[in-house]
């Protein structure tokens, strides 16, 4: 008899799908995150493709219905270190590293991140470093579980050992005593019958493709940093400001880090045509005079209302211009893009005062270590390795089951739809083990 | 504005009692703060009698949002909630938890839509404004009237009706049966396996697909829980989620099934290249679709041309077809066939006429490079037109990247035919109830968050019938229906909502006009009592009977008119609070 139990390793869009489909059939489940908060890289985006509705408005409340779902032990800050056993009988290790915030006490106030005293001095990750933060904060203000948690990277207590003179400020100015230094992480055992891994991705490192200029121009952003500007809960409330200053002339470029031999990212990340011309999209919306240039080499906008979403886009006025720029670059301060545009077979130059780099999607950070730690294999690029090539569910190992973008990249609904059959597969390996 | 409590004043209604109302506006980002004016909105609503406090807060439906009244319920400062927010379709449900969650009844709430309704359609704030208050006005008319109602729950009939014997539909019994359940099959055909059965290969890795296929059929078909219904279609469906009954027509005459959950996976029809004259289909000999040639792929019926041109895109992202949208597979079935063509034939001359390609799968960008390095030549820009010349076939096309008009001399067009709905969707959207998009497949109820589920619950979507899609993301996506078709069979009962009519047995006179009205067969005439009953299960709250009835004895809960006649005076005039 199996143990009526699953593991979902990831918090993102994907575990947090597969582990209330699973929750919702009545059976337990350990949802594993490695952060202090749920909700992954869809809370970080403003906008969904091609509908355009609020990526907050979607997910926030899965976020609350995964946090207070009887049947969901969520345990944040914690990493699956260990895999014994097999289908339907796996014992597992959990390594939970400390919050340094009594969750039981913390009311989410804030008044702690207030008194810290790198308050506005660190950068946000959740805002892609456009934003400052504490070193005791939450990443966003919808974030779940509502529990502040210590950085400690950069905590003066934990990195040096003590905090000013008078000892850490959050500590005094905590309502609830919830603050406390001497956490330590702790391992803990649990037995599932099915194991979902949903680990997601990471964008692109920019810093590979030196030619684009990224970290040199304060002009030359990110998509997801984009993003964070567009979103009304992010560091500008909305506004899209460049240096304080709102740009007019945008250009957008396509697959970087994607079908690309330079970086050895080969592979096409998916969903980087269709957020280019949402992001387009609501560029021109905020600022219509705006010019809006897309450098692409195929657009792929494939999925269900993508290619009348594209169409759209185009009679808003955004150029497509097809070919990748070859470099980046500043002219007397003035950002320029060089490239060919290979539909009139002729090199151009154009001043731009943003580039916007449509980075790919990576696997997360220590995805072939955990593959490791579970049996499993990864491929060229670090993407989890599925047993047969047409079923992107099945992993190699019996019982283990992939979802979402850490089998390769995909689009939401894509993602939710594997999240979904990875919980089919898991709920028939523990079917009737309830009780039994 | 920060969450603040507003002035506390008594009610100037008479006779409706628990007046304590708390308004939340939801700014939803800026999704709505951006057009309403949040503030003077609330100013102006907290002046209205029976209104205890007006919040706000950037996104209503996350946790603090939540929290918000949850605290104001649990102190007792409101005893009935009204939210303005997003379209009650997405978050009504999530508010009525919140009321549950603190012992207060769910229905004791009215959500209130000013994005959809204000924000996103007027661009005038001042407007906006003004009609959201006016949305608010009429809903805390309507709140002031509300019951408490009770949900009801009904046993499940643990067993999915799977319409579709492809792919899809294999793959999503397969995991219902071996989830413990059983499975009725209804397939259109004679023998399972749908449209994938004639593929010979896969991409990006060319493995023969016919075993992996035949093997999930053998395990289907030997499987006890199976019912299978070949060469059958669904005539009817009648019920609600958990308690289906289906009537089944097939060769041996009409059949019902009990079913507690439905998964469509209807699949797809090719394009019909015919309706793309230009390219000379039926007209022309030499000119095939990618179905024929992957059968000559198969059976070694292979002619031996010196040179082959495949044309994308026929019948997809063609408005002059009616069809907008990409097909999604076809761009890797013409790099495969392409590649396994040149692999027999080295010396034939391919070329690949398209528009973008569209290599998005895992290892697909991978393959489509292998093609092109195995001589496969893609020539960017469709034909304008296919002639004959010289015992040849011509395409003409303008080369996109040369930007100049072109001709390409060959012996064999195949052109990559799209997919389409099947025949008869439509007819099945009706049996089911179920809507279909604006290219005729059928609707998902969210495309995030439900791309698996429609409109009618307990009713699930896998494959093409969906929408276009390859061989791993339809698997994928049917495990995912067998799991939405499952899971409330798991708890083994379904909960129903309590918006369903009911008949005032003193008004009722038994004329049955009712009955004829309702498309559900919901009402019974009961002899006994001379008036009409109403079977709660199958009544869907549609509400036509209320209407139609000319005592007044039929009311629909949360509907009635005691309720909605004030709201919608509280829509067109002021001065009612």
């Amino acid at each position: 008899m199996a143990v009526p139990r699953v593991l979902v390793i990831g918090g993102g869009i994907a575990g947090m799908e597969a582990s209330l489909q699973v929750a919702s059939a009545g059976y337990e489940v350990f949802l594993v995150e490695r952060r202090p908060w749920i909700g992954g890289r869809m809370a970080q985006l403003d906008k969904t493709f091609p509908t355009l509705d609020c990526s907050s408005c979607i997910i926030t409340p899965r976020m609350v219905s995964v946090g207070s779902h009887p049947l969901i032990h969520l345990l944040t800050l914690s990493e699956v270190i260990g895999v014994e056993g097999s289908e339907g009988d796996f014992r597992v290790t959990v390594r939970r590293n400390p919050r340094y915030v009594d969750e039981s006490k913390c009311t989410g106030c804030g008044q702690c991140a207030e008194a810290c005293r790198l308050k506005g001095r660190i950068p946000s990750e959740f805002d892609m470093g456009l934003g400052k933060r504490s070193a005791i904060y939450v990443a966003f203000p919808q974030a779940v579980p509502m529990k502040y948690a210590v950085d400690p990277e950069r905590c003066l207590m934990l990195t040096r050992g003590r905090c000013g003179k008078d000892g850490p400020r959050c500590q005094e100015a905590c309502p609830q005593g919830a603050i406390d230094f001497e956490q330590e992480a702790e391992e803990v055992q649990i037995e599932v019958g099915a194991i979902v891994v949903a680990t997601g991705f990471d964008p692109f490192p920019p810093e590979g493709k030196p030619e684009y200029g990224y970290g040199r121009s304060k002009g030359v952003i990110t998509a997801l940093e984009l993003e964070r500007l567009l979103s009304a809960s992010g560091p500008t409330a909305g506004e899209v400001l460049i240096d304080g200053r709102t740009p007019k002339r945008f250009l957008f470029i396509q697959c970087v880090g994607s079908r690309d031999h330079q970086t050895g990212n080969r592979y096409c990340s998916r969903v980087c045509c269709m957020y280019v011309a949402k992001q387009a999209h609501l560029v021109k919306e905020r600022i219509p005079d705006a010019r809006v240039t897309v450098c692409y080499m195929d657009v792929r906008a494939f999925g269900k209302g993508y290619e009348a979403f594209y169409e759209r886009v185009q009679r808003d006025g955004v150029i497509y211009r097809r070919g990748l720029p070859s470099e980046v670059f500043e002219r007397d301060g003035q950002l320029v893009v060089r490239g060919e545009d290979t539909l009139l077979g002729r090199p151009y130059e154009e001043e731009v005062d943003v580039v916007v780099l449509a980075v790919g999607l990576v696997p997360s950070q220590g995805a072939e270590e955990l593959a490791g730690t579970l049996g499993l294999e990864v491929d060229e690029y670090g993407f989890f390795q599925e047993a047969d090539p047409n079923d992107p569910v099945l992993s190699p190992r019996p019982g283990v089951f992939l979802a979402g973008c850490c089998q390769g990249p995909k689009d939401i609904p894509d993602s939710v739809a594997q999240a979904f059959g990875a919980a089919a597969r898991a709920l028939a390996i523990i079917k009737g083990a309830r009780g039994g | 504005m920060g969450p603040r409590p507003g002035p506390w004043r008594s009610s100037r209604v008479q006779g409706v009692a628990e007046a304590l109302t708390g308004i939340y506006l939801c700014h939803c980002g800026t999704n709505i703060a951006s057009t309403v004016r949040i503030r003077e909105l609330g100013l102006r609503l907290e002046a209205l009698a029976g209104v205890a406090l007006v919040r706000d807060y950037p996104y209503m439906c996350s946790d603090p949002g939540q929290e918000m009244i949850r605290r104001d319920l649990r102190e007792g400062l409101v005893r009935r909630v009204l939210v303005a927010a997003c379209s009650p379709a997405l978050h009504e449900r999530t508010f009525r938890r919140v009321l549950e969650s603190e012992g207060l009844n769910p229905y004791l709430y009215e959500h209130v839509n000013i994005r959809e309704n204000c924000s996103w359609v007027h661009s005038d704030p001042e407007q906006a404004t003004r009609k959201a208050y006016e949305l608010i006005r009429a809903g805390l008319l309507r709140l002031r009237r509300l019951r408490p109602l009770s949900p009801t729950s009904f046993p499940v009939t643990p067993r999915v009706l799977v319409l579709g014997g492809g792919l899809a539909g294999v793959t999503a019994a397969l995991d219902v049966l071996e989830a413990g359940f059983e499975v009725v099959l209804v397939e259109r055909e004679e023998e399972l396996g749908g449209w994938a059965l004639r593929v010979g290969r896969g991409f990006p890795f060319l493995e023969p697909l016919e075993g992996f296929l035949r093997g999930r059929v053998e395990a289907l078909r030997e499987h006890p829980g199976l019912k299978l219904y070949l060469g059958s279609r669904l005539t009817g469906l009648e019920g609600f989620a958990g308690n289906f009954t289906a009537r089944i027509e097939g060769p041996h005459g009409e059949a019902t099934e009990e079913v507690g959950s439905v998964i469509v996976a209807v699949g797809f029809q090719p394009f019909d290249a015919r309706r793309k004259p230009e390219y000379g289909y039926g007209r022309l000999q030499g000119v095939i679709t990618t179905v024929e040639f992957e059968e000559m792929l198969q059976d070694g019926g292979l002619p031996e041309p010196e040179g082959v041109a495949f044309v994308q895109c026929v019948g997809s992202r063609d408005k002059t077809v009616g069809h907008e949208y990409c097909s999604r597979a076809c761009c890797m079935v013409v790099a495969k066939q392409a590649l396994l063509l040149k692999q027999r034939r080295p010396e034939t001359k391919v070329y690949v006429l398209y528009m973008d390609v569209r290599a998005f799968g895992k290892g697909y960008e991978e393959f489509y490079e292998r093609v092109q390095r195995a001589g496969v030549i893609y020539l960017r820009g469709n034909p304008g037109e296919v002639f004959e010349r010289s015992g040849r076939l011509c395409l003409r096309y303008e080369d996109t990247l040369l930007g100049r008009p072109r001709e390409l001399e060959v012996d064999l067009v195949v052109l990559a035919v799209g997919m389409e709905p099947p025949e008869g969707v439509e007819g099945l959207a009706k049996v089911l109830g179920v809507p279909l998009d604006r290219d005729g497949f059928f609707l998902e109820a969210h495309p995030k968050l439900g791309p698996l589920d429609t409109y009618t619950e307990g009713i699930f979507l896998a494959g093409c019938c969906q929408g276009p899609k390859d061989i791993p993301d339809t698997i994928s996506q049917a495990h995912g229906a067998a799991a939405r078709a499952t899971q409330f069979f798991h708890q083994g009962e379904v909960v129903k909502e309590p918006l369903v009519v009911e008949v005032d047995h003193e008004v009722c006179s038994g004329c049955r006009l009712c009955e004829a009205v309702c498309a559900f067969e919901a009402l019974r005439f009961d002899p006994g009592r001379r008036s009409m009953s109403v079977l709660e299960a199958a009544c869907k709250g549609c509400g036509a009977c209320a209407v139609a009835c000319p005592s007044g004895a039929i009311a629909l809960r949360h509907y009635r008119f005691e309720q909605m006649l004030p709201w919608a005076e509280g829509m067109l005039i002021e001065g009612l609070i």
